[in-house]
């Protein structure tokens, strides 16, 4: 049944193509040029990036240092929930985080139900969108960003992309080397289907708390929080 | 009466009844003044759109030249990723193919994620046929599931309900007890409590896909809420149904799309969640799907890609053309009878299925334009609509009387001085007959028209003796 749909839908295609050879294809295409990206809210990458992921309704965090960030985390979890529990993928860069130092008791794995707040180490951020990128395996369990209330998210100001097709130039997915799934998270799960209303915490996380770690300005971090701001609005 | 008259009387009866409930008029026509402005604003923030229109267009004018190419090299590198990957002619093919996926697992219970093909199979109904559960997990198709209606918009389905009458819906499909659900929010809430129960306990995830990457075998999956990518990494089967026309060259073209996509469908700079999807979970992954399929279904499309509206091809179901036309926000997404509304579905429906079966969608049409001048493909929707009318009228279908109209009006057309003559003549007769109220109450071969207003009676000569008129004042 599929086999002959196969058959004959290729067949249908080729006689309305133009039958060209791979070379010829690969030329043509590289002939289109790049696609222009959208205008940056800042010429400084990070401070684009702290913009757009506050337009993005997550919010930001600074840490200079990996106990900074352990610290970054805790008080989250204590505005939030006045706890210090999480869930955290088998990540390596997340295992070695001074946590009893920093006051937090995470728990290494995947988030099961009743666990509100998940922390992910994201691969990469995206200064054009403010999304964070993360590969799926096993240092990355779905459910962590998927299913929690809260995801927290630690991000190093050296992975920072100015746009989204700078991830795809420099990510290398050859046969035997692609993750299941990739995900650009720009902000906390929403929907608009009632009535057009936006509504955040739509299946997803309710919120997404992203956390710098590296060398953030308090000047660059009011410089963006001023930028996000909608037109009109001051203070 | 004819089938055909049947399905010209379908579309404006469905109108007229659509305008007759001044809730629903009144929320389409907020919809109407607001869609629109969201997506300005994101087109003049970000720069060079229409350089990013343009290039889009031309990347999916080489990936359509080349579909020979892109569409086996994908198929080749899916199967690679570990996917199987199934063709199917027809929507019923489709249906079949997932259907038996779900049989061979034993499947009961199927968490579905938002989907225009399948909507187009009428996957849902098929599998419920066989006693599979199938949860709709996009919110707004949920709500359409619940009240038993399809789709109103491509892109926010349930965008014609009213909070009262989604809370009437919640109130009798969850047996949660007494509560107010009066505000958006607290549905939401209630939904993603429900939903959370579906999506643990689905045996089968199935979503589409916004675009296939050929040099990798990923599929794309543009979502705000997220419950694509839970029905695409909860339950153990995945299936993604898609189409053969949806393949893109490369990752970084997929960025170019998704910067178009989000800012022409919702006027988001991008929406919440972006995922591709490679296939089942690898060795060492705790978690994710151990089987994926992907089926792609032709539908006819093959048959456009040889055909004048193979443009047709390059949508990228953004709904931004139903957003800007008056006939849409008019008569609502229901009344077109078809699960592709609005000016992109008006040419797509008779394309996919047939002229006669959806006759009276080429005239839904005021042919202002709007529509191509949003189109993120640049899709020359009224010369479609236009040209689909022209092959209404070669296969004689649609009323006698009408067709003979236009034959006559044809005839008049090509010769300018018969014309101005009896335009001439008219419009004497007209005045004449309005000479005293300064408008008409009826008019012959007009009936629809009178029959809603009065037809103002015309005051001044026609417009070529007018335009001589100031002609000849210029001279002096």
């Amino acid at each position: 049944m599929s086999a002959d749909s196969r058959k004959r839908t290729l067949a249908r295609i080729r006689g309305a193509t133009r039958g060209q050879d791979a070379e010829s294809i690969a030329t043509e295409l590289g002939k289109l040029g790049v696609a222009p990206i959208a205008r940056a809210p800042h010429r400084n990458l990070l401070v684009s990036f702290m913009v757009n992921v506050l337009r993005n309704h997550g919010s930001l965090a600074i840490a200079a240092d990996r106990l900074e960030a352990v610290k970054a985390v805790r008080q989250y979890l204590y505005d939030k929930f006045r706890s210090q529990r999480l869930v955290a993928g088998n990540e390596p860069h997340l295992a070695a985080m001074p946590w009893r130092e920093g006051g937090v008791l995470p728990r290494f794995g995947e988030l099961t139900p009743g666990e509100k707040a998940a922390l992910s180490y994201a691969d990469w951020g995206i200064a054009e969108t403010g999304a964070i990128t993360l590969a799926t395996g096993k240092h990355n369990p779905p459910a962590n960003h998927l299913l929690a209330e809260h995801h927290l998210v630690l991000l190093d100001v050296d992975r920072l992309l100015p746009d989204l097709e700078s991830f795809w130039r420099q990510t290398i997915l050859t046969r035997g080397k692609r993750p299941r799934g990739i995900n650009f998270i720009a902000g906390p799960s929403s929907t608009s289907d009632i009535e057009a209303r936006l509504v955040y915490g739509a299946h997803g996380p309710q919120a997404l708390h992203i956390i710098l770690l590296g060398k953030v300005s308090a000047e660059a971090m009011e410089t963006a929080r001023q930028l996000a701001q909608p037109p009109g609005e001051s203070g | 009466m004819s089938a055909t008259d049947t399905g010209i009387d379908g579309f404006i009866n469905a109108a007229e009844t659509a305008l007759e409930d001044i809730a629903a008029t009144r929320q389409r026509d907020m919809l109407a003044r607001t869609t629109p402005l969201l997506r300005q604003q994101a087109v003049d923030e970000f720069g060079e759109f229409d350089a990013l229109r343009r290039h889009v267009k031309r990347l999916r004018q080489h990936t359509l030249d080349n579909l020979d190419y892109y569409l086996p090299r994908f198929e080749l590198e899916a199967i690679h990723n570990g996917n199987q990957v199934h063709y199917a002619d027809t929507g019923d093919e489709m249906n079949a193919i997932v259907l038996d996926i779900c049989r061979q697992h034993g499947a009961r219970r199927v968490a579905k994620g938002k989907s225009m093909v399948t909507e187009e199979t009428e996957l849902a109904a098929a599998l419920q046929g066989e006693r599979l559960e199938v949860v709709e997990t996009d919110l707004g198709e949920y709500i359409v599931q619940l009240a038993g209606e399809k789709p109103a918009h491509i892109v926010g389905p349930a965008r014609h309900k009213t909070v009262g009458q989604i809370r009437e819906l919640f109130l009798a499909a969850h047996p949660l007890g007494e509560r107010r659900l009066e505000h958006p929010e607290a549905l939401v809430a209630e939904a993603r409590q429900v939903m959370r129960e579906h999506f643990l306990k689905a045996d089968v995830g199935i979503i589409g896909a916004n675009a296939l990457i050929a040099e990798n075998g990923y599929s794309m999956l543009v979502t705000n809420e997220g419950n694509g990518d839970l029905c695409a990494s909860l339950p153990k089967v995945l299936i993604v149904c898609t189409t053969v026309e949806r393949l893109l060259p490369r990752g970084e073209d997929a960025a170019a799309l998704q910067r178009l996509l989000a800012r022409s469908a919702t006027g988001q700079r991008q929406t919440c969640y972006t995922s591709f999807y490679s296939g089942p979970r690898r060795e060492l992954d705790g978690a994710g799907p151990v089987e994926t399929h992907i089926v792609l279904l032709d539908n006819r499309r093959s048959e456009l890609l040889a055909s004048d509206y193979r443009e047709m091809l390059q949508c990228i179901r953004c709904g931004a053309c139903l957003n800007h036309c008056p006939v849409f926000a008019a008569a609502g997404g229901h009344a077109y009878g078809s699960v592709y509304p609005g000016p992109m579905g008006s040419v797509l429906a008779p394309l996919l299925e047939s002229l006669e079966a959806h006759p009276e969608l080429p005239d839904a049409c005021t042919a202002c334009g709007r529509c191509e001048e949003v189109c993120p493909a640049s899709i020359p929707l009224p010369d479609m609509l236009r040209d689909l009318r022209h092959d209404k009228s070669v296969r004689q279908i649609g009323s006698r009387g009408w067709r003979r109209g236009l034959r006559l009006h044809a005839w008049l057309a090509v010769r300018p001085a018969l014309y101005q003559r009896a335009s001439n003549l008219s419009i004497r007769v007209l005045h004449w007959l309005g000479r005293r109220r300064g408008s008409l109450r009826k008019l012959p071969f007009a009936a629809g028209w009178t029959g809603k207003r009065d037809f103002p009676a015309p005051q001044r000569g026609t417009f070529m003796q007018q335009y001589r008129a100031v002609e000849r004042e210029r001279e002096r």
